[in-house]
């Protein structure tokens, strides 16, 4: 018994000392991780005397040390928002980290975009194509405003949409992998700018044309400019749980050739409005050579444009009761009928405006005027009343019922020179940029007196956002000055200069400039700030994805089915990719055959990404883990061709490849 | 129920008490205790040792089935690339964790897929616990005094035979690396308790809740095998019963 016993605490003894080892070793790794991670910590003594020593040093004061301490962010942590910004004319959105400022993604949404493989040979082609507008494929696109999905007034952190001002395009990405999975092509408008903008749930992404043209891109003579050009609105349905735009449940308004700007959905109070302002109410269509003025003093002669108030809500019921004619295949609601209906009324604004913004209890709208000092705050509930009430002032050349100004506004506030867009904090302060002055202007909504402060940024700020600061519940922590010039703010780069992104503290009594961030891709316009634990992104897609179609693609390739099947002058390769080998990396076809790659990545660890490349083929896509991807194209071109992977992978990357052997034709 | 029917070959119990109806547990241990009985009189050992018997029994049978489901070992493997580490759960049926992942890098070494591992044993694996289980509860209901030291042996060559198995699969997949493989190591044993390195990765091996539980069966078939040792000591029949109890254990002597 004594045995047994003996043998019994030899085995528990066993089993304790060996767990013993096991967590020793996990506490000793661990605590090599911190070792490495404060590397170099010292005490506060040494670190404060160190850092009088840093400040002498690089001439830094006390309040650059400051701002470097609100926005560094040491390595191993992570930031506290996301910035989408559009890409201006890259075509691009721009992601990037706040407070630290650093670019953390460019994504491919409009133009090509080579590292993501965006629009080279692989299935995303289809999506751009598909977003053509005009028998051409596009290669550029001018990004305005991006756009983040709403619920409630809020953002839900799901989507985003942003538009194509130059080819009146809106597109939607899907932040759940922060790729481009739609373009939908205006077939109304020849240009955009009022757009994109959400309603509340999401239910409609709104697009408002800019530079007027005949609706259906009909040609006509600039002397018919009052009668065949029109301005357009359209909603974009979103269909939140197929993630994508539903064209067919999509309609528009009609809107007199104003040429319309910016635009924004009512919230709260006023959910069921939309606010679209305008700045050529004189119809003016230059004709410089023929000595008439310039569309900038044409379009500059009246004290007021007309801010165009739209009851979308009505116009769904009144497109539903089939209220409308159909141009280019989208139904369309009539100006007359909006206007009759109290769809569209007009308000005066003060000449040459810009910025439009509803306030975040949604009781106001703010309208900044590029030649105005200041901003108007219109009273969405007033404006709801006349409207209801029918009580107008008059009407415009079109018919259209126009409200009497001082009947509609809450008030006016004097900010300075060239007030443009304005953001929100959660205090009832307003933030409006102010480009003639290079100044973020901070004004109180509450008491609509001047500006409480004026904080100079550097130079000619363009559109500003705030930290969730146009939902119905605003952070009130940071500002981004969108800065159209840098001047002496970086390194010279030659003429073209970088735009400047000036992060602001705004959480304080004071606005505290942090941090600027060079943008030297492109000039970005509107960018949206979201806390940055509302997104849930993807790190590897499910096996077989077809990230384009959100689909186990058809003809994903599972490990051990590779092969080449060849009927006539077709030829499908089903491929895998995996650490560091293409299966099968021996291709052979003849000239002229029509050549598909089915290429599943077989890679299911986070950050392990292949690219693919065919040289002279202009192919290349990037396979992230679990992508699935499929390249068409035509072996037009006879002979050799490795192809490899462009994704550094592994230490044995430079032997990831293959080879495509084009057999010439025997002539 | 005990003493007083006692009706074997041995004169019956010369001590006044063990007469006594009832045959109240203090009153046993007063008697079993009495040196002067010792080897001389047999009764039955009292109720709650049988009882003890049959729950410690059951208990180790009840762990070792539970073990079977559970992850017996789990080894982590630390790199620079992961900085959250590669899991391997180890079953007795199979293996879960980032298995791709780990085999994808073993094939840069020229190791073999993982799930060459130990094929016959994860497939027996379900009979090999019920064959247990049925072996140790019958061991411990059944033994005669002859085989009663006995009784403890297959619950624990349960986790030994798992240990070894395990040690003989991490060396054999150590010793047959590819040699077409693009990385040629020297053979190797990865390392199954405690820490290990294998080029950049350092690894972890440790036993889980599945080898805790066998474990724990163990020593609940230690603790049947010692009340065992018990009950039989006290047998009246413990010279003559051979390999097999004729009682089960469970019931009293008669």
């Amino acid at each position: 018994m004594r045995a047994l016993t003996l043998v019994g605490i030899t085995i528990l003894a066993t089993g304790v000392v060996s767990a013993g080892i096991v967590v020793g070793c996990e506490n000793q790794h661990l605590a090599q991780q911190q070792a490495v991670s404060g590397g170099g910590g010292s005490g506060n003594l040494g670190a404060s005397a160190s850092i009088q020593q840093l400040m002498k040093e690089r001439g830094l004061r006390e309040a650059d040390v400051t701002a470097a301490l609100k926005t560094y962010v040491p390595t191993g942590k992570m930031d506290e928002y996301y910035l989408f910004t559009s890409g201006g004319q890259s075509g691009n959105v721009n992601v990037i980290g706040v407070p630290s400022m650093r670019i953390l993604k460019v994504i491919g949404v409009f133009s090509p975009e080579s590292w993501q493989g965006w629009g080279y040979g692989g299935d995303s082609n289809k999506i751009i194509e598909k977003g053509a507008q005009g028998p051409h494929r596009l290669y550029w696109a001018d990004t305005h405003h991006p756009n983040l999905s709403e619920m409630k007034g809020d953002y839900d952190g799901k989507f985003l949409f942003i538009n194509d001002k130059a080819n009146a395009r809106v597109a939607v990405v899907d932040l759940e992998d922060f790729s481009t999975k739609q373009i939908v092509a205006n077939p109304l408008a020849a240009s955009d700018h009022g757009g994109t903008f959400v309603t509340p749930n999401t239910e409609y992404v709104i697009e408002t044309s800019q530079y007027p043209a005949p609706l259906g891109r009909e040609y006509a003579p600039l002397d018919q400019y009052k009668d065949k050009y029109r301005g357009v609105v359209v909603f974009w349905k979103f269909d939140r749980t197929k993630g994508r735009i539903d064209p067919a449940k999509s309609w528009a308004i009609e809107l007199p050739p104003y040429t319309q700007d910016l635009a924004d959905a009512g919230k709260l109070d006023s959910d069921g409005w939309a606010y679209i302002n305008s700045l050529n109410t004189e119809l003016a269509t230059g004709g410089t050579l023929q000595g008439k003025p310039p569309i900038e003093s044409g379009a500059s002669q009246n004290d007021m444009d007309y801010l165009h108030v739209i009851n979308w809500k009505k116009g769904e019921e009144l497109v539903n009761a089939g209220k409308t004619k159909t141009i280019a295949g989208m139904r369309v609601l009539p100006m007359d009928v909006a206007g009759a209906e109290g769809v569209l009324t007009l308000v005066g604004e003060p000449k040459s405006p810009h910025g439009c913004d509803v306030t975040p209890d949604g009781k106001n709208v703010v309208v900044g005027g590029k030649l105005d000092t200041h901003v108007t705050l219109y009273d969405t509930a007033k404006m709801k009343s006349l409207i209801e009430q029918k009580k107008f002032e008059g009407k415009d050349i079109y018919g259209l019922p126009v409200m009497g100004f001082k009947d509609a506004v809450t008030g006016q506030v004097e900010i300075g020179l060239g007030p443009l867009h304005t953001v929100f904090d959660d205090k009832g302060n307003a933030y409006t940029s102010v480009f003639i002055e290079s100044v973020v202007a901070k004004w109180s909504t509450k008491d609509l007196k001047k500006p409480v402060e004026k904080l100079k940024v550097h130079y000619n700020i363009g559109h500003i956002t705030a930290a969730e600061g146009d939902t119905v519940s605003p952070d009130g922590k940071y500002v981004v000055a969108m800065n159209k010039m840098s001047m002496d703010r970086f390194l010279p780069v030659g003429p073209l200069f970088p735009q400047n992104f000036q992060l602001v503290d705004i959480s304080g009594d004071k606005m505290q400039l942090l941090a600027d961030l060079p943008i030297g891709n492109s000039e970005p316009h509107y960018a949206q700030m979201i806390k940055a634990d509302k997104l849930k992104p993807l790190k590897v897609y499910k096996p077989g994805t077809n990230p384009y179609t959100d689909q186990i693609d058809p003809n994903r390739v599972e490990g051990g089915k590779e092969r080449i099947v060849k009927n006539g002058n077709k030829v499908e390769v089903f491929m895998t990719a995996i650490r560091s080998h293409y299966v099968p990396d021996q291709i052979e076809v003849d000239e002229g055959d029509d050549v598909t790659l089915h290429i599943t990545s077989l890679e299911s660890a986070e950050d392990q990404t292949h690219g693919f490349t065919i040289d002279m083929y202009n192919v290349h896509v990037s396979l992230e883990p679990g992508k699935h991807d499929n390249i068409s194209f035509k072996a037009d071109v006879p002979g050799t061709f490795p192809f490899y992977c462009t994704e550094f992978c592994s230490a044995l990357h430079l032997e990831m490849a293959g080879y495509l052997l084009v057999k010439p034709k025997q002539h | 129920m005990s003493a007083p029917n006692d009706s074997g070959d041995r004169p019956p119990p010369s001590h006044p008490g063990t007469s006594a109806a009832g045959g109240e547990p203090v009153h046993l241990r007063v008697v079993n205790d009495c040196p002067a009985n010792r080897g001389t009189t047999a009764s039955s050992s009292p109720w709650y040792l049988r009882g003890l018997l049959i729950i410690s029994a059951l208990l180790s049978m009840a762990l070792f089935a539970a073990s079977f489901s559970k992850v017996w070992w789990k080894m982590l493997l630390y790199a620079p690339q992961y900085p959250d580490g590669l899991q391997l759960d180890i079953k007795l049926t199979g293996m879960g964790g980032d298995v791709h992942e780990i085999d994808l890098l073993n094939h840069y070494i020229g190791m073999s897929h993982l799930e060459n591992a130990a094929p016959t044993e994860r497939a027996l694996a379900g009979y090999g616990v019920a064959a247990i289980c049925i072996l140790t509860l019958a061991f411990l209901m059944l033994a005669g005094k002859k085989l009663n030291k006995l009784v403890v042996i297959p619950a624990i060559a349960f986790p030994v035979v798992f240990l070894a198995d395990s040690f003989y699969w991490l060396y054999k997949f150590g010793h047959e690396l590819n040699p077409r493989a693009p990385i040629h190591l020297p053979s190797f044993t990865p390392q199954m308790f405690g820490n290990g390195k294998i080029g950049q990765f350092e690894t972890f091996g440790s036993p889980q809740i599945g080898f805790w539980l066998a474990v724990a069966g163990v020593v609940c078939a230690i603790l049947g095998t010692y009340l065992r040792f018990h009950v039989c000591k006290r047998c009246h029949r413990a010279g003559t019963c051979g390999l097999v109890c004729s009682r089960g254990m469970v019931l009293p002597d008669k």
